[in-house]
């Protein structure tokens, strides 16, 4: 692995949130780049720049080839006020697993601090995978967070994420206590939004239990199955696969999937559950099939303790 | 034969747009607004929606969908005035692209843009403007799915309608396809689903002067029903169905 600190330009987005507008408590930049380097197809992390808190160790090899990083956070978590951004550019042909070392905590914001915020930037170039795998969210109790996942597919380019929201720390009868979560997402194929969200949950203001939002269930989940170019009538073909999955696995009042071919280039899966456990046992086995079926090879859960 | 849509019309007859929009935003108007249920159905067999809470949930659908809705809605309209002379087309286009983006569950989006092509087809039928013309011309062209909130937009731009007339209209029509849709459902009779349409038009209101105020940023547009979406998505697994999947 070559580490460069450089100021090597990647694509961004204008981001919406005013990063300029205050200054920040902790600007963190993580930026990955991955190759595919040599006959035998291997990947490997080529570049990274590395600003605390968040850093990576070291990449990992997989047995397809592909290249295993694992995401840290060494404040711990994500404190109010901070400004975190990750930036990952898969290149052509190259295989990244990104994954995290535990849940993304959301602390508590402080009297007067401003929300933490996250960017995520991926960049998959052609023929490329990026295989993003993070552990749940966790909004603590006053925590006010906002981020950003902007996400671009070259040509035949490839893209398995998810991302699971808790209600808050549980265990600790923190239910649906922080102040704000914004979640924005995109995902596009050559410029062309396939995948766009913009969630804005505040739950002291707006009922979540209401059957419009989340109901009865406290964790939701979404996870996104993307390969470019692929036509429509193999979609079809993978979501008739993935909706028998959901019907075996779902349990109305305890978890609920659902699955919908987007509206180009990909599936998206939702699942709503009463549990977080349900839905992390569960997410794997819609990847499992799904990698199978776009690219006849086997998923394997990135590893977390080596 | 085709109205055409100038100034001498808005001056002679101010009266005409009104009966117009009233028209356009009646649920019987031939678009097919009644076969639709957007996840209502999945919700009522799966997770107990009942007549009993029926206004709250529909308040709390407005504060999320409705809202969402009427950024495109009144974004769309905006495109219409900004383009009288030279319609930009590609940011017409755009608009609706990101809208079919936003609507993750595959029966919603499909149900939306099927709405949005017959309804615009339908006035471009009615009436002549170069506005609605340039609009479904470069839909066809690009097989691109328009939705029936833009749709309605630049509808009433093309037709002279001021602008929060035309998202209240939307927001109104929108609101009593659901419950139209609520008394198919559920036991809700007559009197109850009048009474709440009536109760829920000054949140209407309130919802069409926050987009307003935002100048229908759809960047600022915001929407969090996951549960709505997902009975979307698992309506077409029901057994018996009574709307479109």
């Amino acid at each position: 692995m070559a580490i460069q600190l450089s100021n090597a330009n990647t694509t961004r987005e204008t981001s919406t949130f005013n990063h300029a507008e205050s200054t920040p408590r902790i600007h963190g930049r993580l930026r990955l780049r991955f190759e595919a380097r040599g006959d035998r197809n291997q990947t490997i992390l080529a570049e990274s720049e590395q600003q605390a808190p968040l850093r990576i160790v070291r990449a990992f090899q997989l047995d397809d080839g592909g290249s295993l990083v694992h995401l840290h956070n060494l404040s711990g978590g994500v404190l109010g006020g901070d400004h975190l951004d990750l930036t990952v550019e898969v290149g052509p042909g190259a295989v990244a697993q990104v994954t995290s070392t535990g849940a993304t905590r959301i602390y508590r914001s402080g009297k007067n601090a401003e929300a933490a915020q996250q960017r995520c930037q991926i960049k998959v170039e052609g023929d490329g995978l990026i295989e993003y795998l993070p552990d749940q969210l966790i909004p603590f109790a006053g925590s006010h967070y906002r981020q950003e996942t902007h996400i671009e597919l070259g040509a035949n380019a490839g893209l398995f994420w998810w991302e699971t929201v808790a209600p808050g720390r549980e265990a600790h009868n923190e239910m649906f206590a922080y102040e704000l979560l914004q979640l924005k997402t995109s995902i596009r194929v050559l410029g062309n939004p396939i995948a766009l969200e913009h969630m804005r949950i505040e739950p002291a203001s707006r009922s979540i239990f209401s059957l419009a939002r989340l109901g009865a269930y406290a964790y939701f989940s979404t996870f996104y199955i993307c390969r470019a170019g692929i036509g429509s009538s193999r979609w079809s073909e993978l979501e008739r696969l993935l909706v028998e999955l959901a019907e075996q696995l779902s349990r109305p009042s305890k978890t609920v999937w659902g699955v919908s071919p987007l509206r180009a280039h990909g599936i998206v899966v939702r699942a709503l559950s009463v549990s977080g456990s349900e839905i992390a046992r569960h997410l794997p086995d819609f990847w499992r099939a799904a990698k199978l079926f776009l690219y006849d090879r086997e998923a394997v859960l990135p590893r977390k303790v080596y | 034969m085709k109205i055409a849509v100038g100034l001498s019309i808005m001056d002679k007859t101010r009266q005409v747009p009104l009966l117009w929009l009233l028209q356009l935003s009646d649920t019987a108007l031939p678009i097919g607004l009644l076969n639709h249920s957007f996840g209502l159905e999945n919700l009522a067999v799966e997770e107990s929606l009942s007549s009993d809470g029926l206004e709250a949930f529909l308040f709390e659908y407005l504060e999320e969908i409705g809202s969402f809705e009427n950024y495109f809605c009144g974004a769309a309209y905006r495109l219409g005035i900004a383009g009288r002379d030279r319609f930009p087309v590609e940011q017409w286009l755009d608009l609706n692209s990101q809208f079919s983006a936003f609507k993750l569950a595959r029966e919603s989006r499909s149900a939306s843009a099927t709405l949005g092509r017959r309804f615009l087809r339908l006035v471009n039928g009615l009436v002549e403007s170069p506005i609605l013309a340039a609009a479904v011309a470069a839909a066809q062209e690009t097989e691109t799915d328009i939705h029936h909130c833009t749709a309605f937009g630049l509808a009433g731009t093309a037709l002279g309608i001021d602008e929060e007339s035309t998202l209240l209209a939307y927001s109104h029509q929108s609101l009593a396809n659901l419950i139209s849709a609520c008394q198919r459902l559920l036991p809700l009779g007559q009197t109850q689903a009048t009474r709440m349409l009536w109760e829920l038009k000054p949140f209407l209101v309130e919802l069409v002067r926050r987009a307003q105020e935002n100048d229908f940023d759809v960047d600022e547009a915001a929407c969090f029903a996951p549960l709505i979406e997902v009975s979307s998505m698992r309506h077409p697994t029901l057994p018996t169905r009574l709307f479109i999947s």
